[in-house]
């Protein structure tokens, strides 16, 4: 079973330091904060899909597209709902506001992405050590990689709980959508169950190797930044300075919109 | 010096929200380098016993503790399981939730980071550990990759990077298989020929706990005898009386000399010893008496051969969708009313060929056929109805708040009317010993209990085959048995068995016929007699017969049971 959300491979991207991947992913966080209007965020758009060129993680985005389609449709109509314009479209959709919904789509799927992108090249430990060599303890890093780790450990054992029921006869590849659901649901128990016990055996071995033992710690796994993490962040720094600028100059707002 | 590493004083813990105690007055001291191993049924507090010596007990579990567990001089009341960590080391059970990290070296490192060990040190500790426990070449890659010997080796190697002075094992070999163990235990004898290290290991495979100093038996929260591991091993009445299972060489010469005290010192427990001995008794095997219990096999397996198929497979390759190759060019027959084997090294590809079976799995190419209808065009809802499978874990399959609703699932899915359901899930329940169970909530039965709701699931809906994956795992001998002989029931009322297990001596004592599967091909086929007289090949494919079978090929026979041995055997004083 393939469950695990880091891909082992060597690409460059996967090479770089998991501060300078965090930073990116921080930067395009602003950068897509800047710009309202569709088409400002289109250079944007193109370097979250530049890295994830880079980083060969579209796998994992395959994996999540029904999650991806529903959100895209649901920000498309909801933002329609609280914005208005001027220039009248259909119902209750404007130009402008039908401009900025397709904004705050592309901004929740660079977001999105850009998660993935970082989950799918950077190990749990290093992104422990990232995120406490930039100045988080120890115990939150921990516990944010750990939440990561759980993702796997629940599909996996949702797998076999499906596969288990499909041979008792459970047809859980027919229906519409609410009956799908519904079928799926009672299934959910033994999940957590065996996520609780998995979860306790975890906590266990996580004390008895002497976890907390102790206030100081060391670490083995050892980081460092190369010409490329500088030049990488260098990179996106200008990236975040010029869209900062842009967006004090007035640029990427969309004229006639309301928001409620 | 002579201060005992160990000390365990009238230990008493009960856990919280429960009326009995778990463990009852448990007096025990084990010297600095001793090994001693724990045995007892299910339930008699095995893990409760092992998880008070780090401390786990009572600082994760909350309950009431009487008494004291000192080790090297600490008492585990007043330190927490981290900081016991330094002179106690624990191994658990499940292999896959033990480990967290994404690589072995950093699983490694992890204990000795916890209490500041210079870097350049830690990387010291993995070198040895993982050379230690023959994980060298693993060094970078990630833990799930690795096979679940291999991932106990590790689970091994990252306690033993912290250096402790007790190391306590709770059932390490449980979920492997029969070379995966002999992995596991030999990393365990080179253990206790360390005279820094304790070694505290809870197991009830009675044939690997040979090279124990001494064995400690619990039953019910007490402790019933302890004493030097021969000595222990050679009472089997004792043994079989707390529902372990007895050396099966033992057994078979202490039946044939029921004189003999149960002290007797000269009983032999190795198949080498046994060999020795059956000669020196003057007795021999007879030939005639041999021969006709072969010729019955040979006769009955004709009998099946000249029927047509239940389960069919030609050619059968099945690669999952990352592109490994499971499942390389299987053919074989599975004949109505037999009862059969699949057994193989852990990852040799058995639960791929089984799940083919009824269907939850495609062959990528070549044919699986049930009933003579290929299961492409059957599909796995209508295959539900003619083949069922009882899966590994019987927690993955339950949901419903009583065994009715439980067992009454399939049959409603199918259609049955309601008043035959009734009828139905009682027939059923009735099959499995659960008879008058219905309003019981399966979360809160035994692991055993819950197998049988499992199974009892799946039978409901009447099919022709069964299929069980690993329905001895975890349960004690006594349960195993009794589920066993559940199954054998209801092979003899007519339904077609497969089984997959690692537990060879269910195998012998329960199998017509064995397939043994070795990297996703189908290695040795044939009746369990003749499967388990091909030792060399056997080993090949990461399996080893009973010490008893080994002990009878040695006499250049092969016997499944203590008793088919001693009714082929003559002279001397028999």
């Amino acid at each position: 079973m393939e469950a695990e959300l880091y891909l082992d491979y060597n690409t460059p991207y996967h090479r770089l330091d998991a501060r300078t991947k965090i930073i990116v992913f921080l930067c395009i966080f602003v950068g897509v904060l800047m710009f309202q209007d569709p088409r400002w965020l289109i250079p944007t758009f193109l370097l979250v899909l530049a890295q994830l060129l880079v980083s060969r993680s579209a796998k994992n985005l395959q994996r999540i597209r029904y999650v991806l389609l529903v959100m895209s449709i649901s920000s498309i109509v909801l933002w329609n709902f609280f914005a208005s314009g001027v220039t009248p479209l259909f119902w209750v959709f404007e130009v402008e506001s039908m401009y900025y919904a397709l904004g705050r789509t592309i901004l929740i799927f660079s977001i999105v992405t850009m998660g993935v992108i970082l989950i799918s090249t950077t190990r749990n430990e290093e992104l422990i050590m990232g995120m406490i060599k930039m100045g988080l303890p120890y115990r939150v890093g921990f516990a944010i990689s750990t939440s990561l780790r759980l993702v796997p450990t629940v599909a996996t054992s949702l797998a076999t709980i499906s596969q288990a029921q499909r041979s008792r006869g459970l047809d859980l590849e027919s229906g519409n959508v609410l009956e799908r659901v519904k079928k799926f649901l009672p299934l959910l128990v033994p999940v957590f169950l065996s996520t609780i016990r998995n979860t306790n055996i975890f906590g266990m071995a996580l004390e008895s190797r002497g976890f907390g033992a102790r206030e100081d710690r060391t670490y083995y796994l050892q980081m460092q930044m190369t010409k490329a993490d500088w030049a990488v962040l260098a990179f996106f720094f200008l990236y975040v300075a010029i869209s900062i600028w842009l967006n004090v100059m007035g640029y990427g707002k969309i004229v006639g919109l309301v928001r409620f | 010096m002579t201060e005992p590493t160990l000390v365990i004083q009238d230990l008493t813990y009960r856990y919280r929200g429960t009326k009995e105690n778990a463990i009852e007055a448990i007096d025990l001291a084990l010297e600095r380098g001793e090994f001693l191993v724990l045995m007892g049924p299910t339930g008699a507090g095995k893990s409760t016993l092992a998880t008070c010596i780090n401390g786990l007990i009572p600082h994760f579990h909350k309950g009431k503790l009487e008494g004291n567990v000192i080790v090297c001089g600490k008492n585990t009341r007043e330190h927490t399981v981290a900081q016991m960590a330094e002179d106690v080391g624990l191994v658990f059970q499940d292999f896959e939730a033990q480990l967290f990290s994404t690589n072995v070296e950093l699983e490694v490192a992890f204990g000795p980071e916890n209490f500041a060990v210079p870097r350049e040190e830690i990387g010291q500790r993995i070198i040895e550990n993982l050379a230690y426990v023959g994980l060298s070449d693993f060094r970078n890659r990630p833990p799930s990759t690795l096979s679940g010997g291999q991932k106990q080796k590790l689970a091994v190697a990252s306690v033993l990077a912290l250096q402790p002075k007790v190391l306590v094992m709770d059932e390490p070999t449980t979920d492997l298989d029969p070379i995966s163990k002999m992995g596991i235990f030999e990393i365990t004898n080179r253990l206790r020929q360390r005279s820094d290290l304790t070694l505290l290991v809870v197991e009830h495979e009675t044939e690997e706990v040979l090279q124990a100093n001494r064995i400690a038996l619990l039953k019910d929260g007490r402790l019933v005898k302890v004493g030097p591991a021969h000595e222990i091993l050679r009472d089997v009445d004792l043994i079989e009386s707390l529902g372990l299972m007895p050396l099966g060489i033992t057994r078979f010469f202490k039946d044939m000399s029921p004189e003999a005290s149960t002290a007797a010192v000269d009983l032999p427990l190795l198949p080498v010893e046994a060999e020795t001995a059956y000669r020196n008794n003057g007795w021999q095997v007879c030939p005639q008496t041999y021969g006709a219990l072969v010729a019955k096999e040979a006769e009955a397996e004709q009998t099946f051969r000249a029927k047509d198929p239940l389960i069919c497979c030609r050619d059968l390759e099945f690669s999952y969708p990352n592109g490994v190759k499971a499942l390389d060019g299987i053919s074989l027959d599975i004949y109505p009313g037999d009862i059969v084997a699949i057994v193989g090294q852990n990852g040799s590809g058995k639960t791929t060929l089984a799940k083919h079976f009824n269907g939850l799995l495609l062959p990528t190419s070549g044919t699986v056929m049930v009933n003579g209808k290929t299961t492409k065009e059957q599909g796995i809802f209508r295959l539900g109805q003619s083949v069922g499978y009882v899966f590994q874990n019987p927690d993955h399959q339950i949901f419903s708040e009583t065994v009715y609703d439980e067992v009454s699932f399939g049959p409603r899915l199918r259609g049955l009317p309601a008043d035959q359901i009734e009828a139905r899930v009682a027939e059923t329940l009735k099959a499995v010993g659960l008879e008058g169970a219905e309003e019981e909530d399966p979360f809160s039965m035994t692991k055993s209990a819950r197998q049988r709701v499992a199974v009892a699931a799946v039978l409901a809906v009447q099919p022709d085959v069964l299929i069980l994956d690993e329905p001895t795992t975890g349960l004690d001998y006594r349960e195993q048995r009794s589920m066993m002989d559940m199954v054998r029931r209801l092979n003899e009322n007519g339904s077609t068995i497969i089984f997959i297990t690692h537990h060879m001596w269910v195998v012998a004592e329960y199998a017509r016929k064995v397939f043994v599967v070795k990297d996703g091909r189908l290695f040795l086929e044939g009746t369990t007699r003749e499967v388990f007289s091909h030792e060399q090949e056997l080993l090949e494919a990461s399996l080893r017969p009973p010490h008893f079978i080994q002990f009878t090929n040695l006499l250049g026979y092969t016997m499944l049971r203590p008793a088919e041995l001693a009714a082929c055997t003559k002279g001397g004083g028999a």
